[in-house]
């Protein structure tokens, strides 16, 4: 057997992630792709990468998490993804808070208490406002790419305030918005501050304990960053990682369940 | 699953038997009342899964589903069993509802908007039982009949039976092998089934079904409707126990026995100190103290407040409550729903994770 004594497969709704860790809980190897919709067939495919990169995984123990965990025939155990990214990221930044994590389909606020246990947490409704798909339909219709939304965001000293609060009906605005004469960096920021008042608003709703940590692939994204921090009036820290917290608490969960299953 | 004969087949069977059928909106009416004019009264939940098109051009989208779906199950034909329609002023989209019935839909059958007092005092009381009698009266000009004070007071010895079958049936949840969703079903018979029938099948299934319950963190529901039901299974699958509710439909409706010989007054006491309802204007300070007894009695771990959308009567008290019961050592959560939709993931995964937050 290789280096990797527990495996976590995170499923989201717009990407997949696996996460490999030593005996000590560090993670020693990570791969992500945009998740596909045979979500068994992924898995596999992840898994036999995993073996070509690290060696044979017979008897090591995975944990799958996310909105396809149930799909993952291969795992253990299944765990929610709250559970799993409070986990992921105590482990990795070694203290509790209040964790924002903003992914493709939800957004979650989860309270870590000091042992690294989810005291509270508050996820979007089924409405994709606060979440990655709401900056990702806007880019297409503003012709932006996605990665470079944040960046236009911040440069433009001006902002347009957007009202709706829902995908569709801020497309609309923002078509009216071009239709107008508006200048498409005001309109990026008044997005970004629209997706993070409402992000924020469910922070209020479990009660900001400090610090403030961020996680989930729209991180990356140094506007939602920047505005967090201003409307929260709280520093944010992040995980090296991320975009794997998901798959790496899993594989933390695993690797405990291993451990007691050996003591 | 266990066999539970629908609302449709109990209309029917107590049609044949020259009965008569009241289809009653939610939450709080006088069944004795009815059962004294030899009507049975139906309750109507929704019900869930309706296509909501039927209500749109009455109301507005942002009314709850339950209403929206009373009317458009009324307009497609589902309350066509029915001889009459009650409905009680329980919130301001269902007053609004009886309003539209008898003012712009004007279905085939009478409607009766039933008003509620808000508070537990005497003429609070009083109140209710006044309109009690104009129910009586209503009833009476429609059946031709008209109940003597011994027949309604017998109707209502019943009802406290049946009452009384339903207080035991939660006091033995956890000794009874019933799965959650079943235990429910069970429950929710007393929302049409004649009460003496209620009280049968109860004692049938304390007997058939005692010992070996289901294992799994307890836990108290509080909401309107346990809809779609499969969330029970799904609690049941994670991991889950449901030990009490504070359901609208269930176990806010455990009314105590009444005293004295005013039937009206015996009816209207009863509901009026039925457990604390925030659609009757109980204070919050009583439905948390409520709510703790409960968690006290039944041992549960936490609370899952499970909200039909836009549920405003729910909704005010709902922050504070939490609140307090967080200062009180017991963890919650909130969980939306829209009647119409399918259970979906975002639920499963939040009941799932406050599970896990509860082991």
């Amino acid at each position: 057997m290789g280096r990797i004594s527990a495996i976590g497969i995170d499923v989201g709704s717009t990407t997949a992630k696996i996460v490999g860790v030593d005996e000590g809980g560090e993670l020693v190897w990570k791969y992500i792709e945009p998740a596909h919709p045979r979500v068994e067939e992924q898995v596999d495919r992840f898994l036999r990468k995993l073996e070509e990169e690290n060696g044979p995984i017979d008897g090591i123990p995975i944990v799958a998490t996310g909105y396809g965990r149930n799909l993952v025939h291969q795992a253990t155990r299944k765990v929610t993804e709250i559970t799993c990214h409070a986990l992921g990221v105590f482990r990795q930044l070694g203290h509790g808070g209040t964790l924002i994590d903003i992914g493709g389909q939800d957004s979650k606020v989860i309270v870590i208490g000091p042992s690294g246990e989810v005291v509270d947490f508050a996820m979007n409704d089924k409405c994709a406002a606060g979440t990655g798909r709401f900056l990702e339909n806007t880019a297409g219709r503003l012709m932006v790419k996605l990665d470079e939304m944040g960046q236009l965001a911040l440069s433009s000293e001006e902002e347009v305030p957007i009202s709706s609060t829902c995908t569709v009906f801020a497309e609309s605005e923002i078509i009216s918005m071009i239709a107008h004469g508006v200048r498409v960096e005001p309109i990026l920021k008044g997005l970004h501050r629209s997706l993070v008042k409402r992000v924020v608003a469910m922070v209020r709703s479990v009660g900001l304990v400090p610090p403030l940590m961020l996680s989930g692939g729209v991180v990356k994204n140094p506007a939602i960053r920047k505005m967090i921090e201003e409307e929260t009036g709280q520093k944010v820290t992040m995980p090296e990682h991320p975009q794997f917290m998901g798959a790496y608490g899993a594989a933390l969960i695993a690797l405990r369940g291993k451990r007691r299953t050996n003591a | 699953m266990l066999e539970i004969p629908g609302r449709k087949e109990i209309c029917n069977k107590f049609r044949e038997g020259g009965g008569r059928v009241a289809a009653v909106m939610p939450i709080h009416y006088p069944r004795e009342l009815f059962r004294a004019f030899g009507v049975l009264p139906i309750e109507v939940w929704g019900p869930p899964g309706m296509d909501i098109s039927h209500s749109a051009a009455h109301l507005q989208p942002y009314v709850c589903s339950m209403v929206h779906n009373m009317l458009a199950f009324l307009k497609t034909g589902g309350l066509d069993c029915a001889d009459f329609i009650i409905v009680p002023h329980a919130c301001d989209s269902l007053q609004g509802l009886g309003s539209l019935l008898v003012d712009f839909v004007r279905p085939p059958q009478p409607v009766f908007p039933l008003y509620m007092p808000r508070g537990r005092r005497p003429e609070d009381v009083e109140f209710f039982a006044q309109e009690f009698r104009k129910l009586y009266d209503w009833l009476s000009n429609l059946t031709g009949r008209r109940p003597s004070d011994e027949q309604l007071m017998e109707s209502i010895l019943m009802e406290e039976r049946a009452d009384k079958a339903l207080a035991k049936l939660y006091d033995l949840r956890t000794e009874v092998s019933l799965s959650v969703r079943d235990f429910y079903r069970v429950v929710r018979t007393r929302q049409y089934f004649p009460a003496e029938e209620f009280v049968s099948f109860v004692e049938r299934v304390i007997d058939e079904y005692s010992g070996n319950p289901p294992d799994g963190v307890p836990v108290i529901m509080s909401g309107i409707v346990p809809e779609p039901m499969e969330v029970l299974d799904e609690i049941q699958n994670l991991g889950g126990i449901v030990v009490g509710d504070d359901f609208a439909c269930c176990g806010r409706r455990v009314y105590p026995a009444g005293s004295g010989e005013d039937p009206f007054i015996r009816m209207a006491w009863r509901i009026v100190h039925g457990p604390p309802d925030v659609t009757r204007g109980d204070l919050i300070e009583e439905r948390f103290e409520h709510l703790m007894d409960k968690v006290k009695k039944t041992g549960a771990a936490g609370m899952i407040f499970y909200t039909v959308k836009f549920c405003e009567p729910e909704l005010f008290d709902l922050p504070d409550m939490r609140r307090r019961l967080k200062e009180a050592g017991i963890p919650s959560v909130h969980v939306e729903v829209d009647i119409n939709d399918p259970l979906s993931h975002q639920t499963i995964t939040r009941i799932g994770a406050f599970l896990e937050v509860l082991i």
